[in-house]
């Protein structure tokens, strides 16, 4: 098994997101086709739903392939995870998440970067960084990198 | 959950939205791009236009969104079919996408839609 890809961003099409095994030893370790192993991965795609909620922010990304859900974390100011950081890390953290947040609308295009995991039997990112994409070809340039991605680095094409 | 059930909007372009094409089936979930021809504010009902092929599109469930006529919109939305088998697109989401490379566009829906079947097919035989 190739674990190039385990730290890096994994570009993938919502609907091969979908197709990720977990690793029967790892937590949060996902396989692409039984070849590379992914715990992160990189989305780009239309936001088609939001919720926002006490602690964090659910969105949908449309990509043209299928939808995938994403969560954005809000309770930086309230977890116990983030005591071990400087007060002043946790409310940069904080001011990003709600920027961020504040951002995702229905129709804006998202660039979502994030941890992939199963919840509840699907696969979700929680989103560690989202970005509105201003370029009209952001999704077309997406596409194709998938495309070329996944022929020469994520599967073996014989 | 409400949102397990948004199906996603397949790209295709108006040249592919006819009456025997699989696109067009009512409720069929599409994502459409072109230039926007016309636009009523009392029905919030506008056509976009791709080459000789244009589409009614209902706006009316969109918000903070405003259309200029000669811009580009790409639209995601639900194809509803009338009797006399015109189709409308209940847009879900829109937006403006002026300085979009329609060739561009154009070529990568196909070759994504070919790279999507080939994989099916891979997992079928899988």
């Amino acid at each position: 098994m190739d674990r190039s890809q385990q730290n890096t961003h994994a570009k993938l099409m919502t609907r091969d997101i979908h197709r990720l095994t977990p690793s029967p030893t790892e937590a949060n370790c996902f396989s692409v086709g039984g070849i590379s192993w992914v715990s992160r991965v990189e989305t780009v795609g239309t936001i088609v739903y939001r919720d926002m909620a006490e602690k964090f922010l659910k969105f949908n990304v449309d990509d043209g392939a299928g939808c995938v859900t994403c969560i954005l974390w809000l309770n930086q100011l309230t977890s116990p995870y983030f005591n071990r950081f400087s007060s002043s890390t946790i409310l940069m953290h904080a001011r990003t998440a709600r920027r961020q947040a504040r951002d995702i609308r229905i129709g804006a295009v998202a660039r979502v970067r994030g941890r992939v995991g199963l919840y509840r039997g699907v696969m979700q990112i929680t989103a560690t960084n989202v970005v509105i994409e201003r370029d009209p070809n952001a999704e077309i340039l997406h596409w194709l990198e998938c495309v070329r991605l996944s022929r020469s680095c994520y599967r073996i094409q014989s | 959950m409400a949102n397990s059930q948004i199906e996603s909007g397949a790209p295709i372009t108006l040249q592919e939205l006819y009456p025997s094409s699989p696109f067009f089936m009512e409720a069929r979930s599409l994502r459409v791009t072109g230039l926007l021809k016309g636009y009523s504010v009392e029905t919030a009902i506008g056509v976009i236009e791709d080459g000789d092929r244009s589409l009614k599109i209902n706006t009316q469930h969109l918000r903070d969104i405003s259309f200029r006529v000669g811009s580009v919109y790409q639209f995601i939305g639900d194809l509803h079919i009338e009797p006399n088998n015109e189709a409308i697109l209940q847009a879900r989401t829109g937006r403006n996408v002026d300085g979009i490379d329609m060739n561009l566009y154009r070529k990568t829906v196909e070759l994504l839609r070919q790279f999507l079947d080939v994989e099916d097919n891979i997992n079928m035989v899988e």
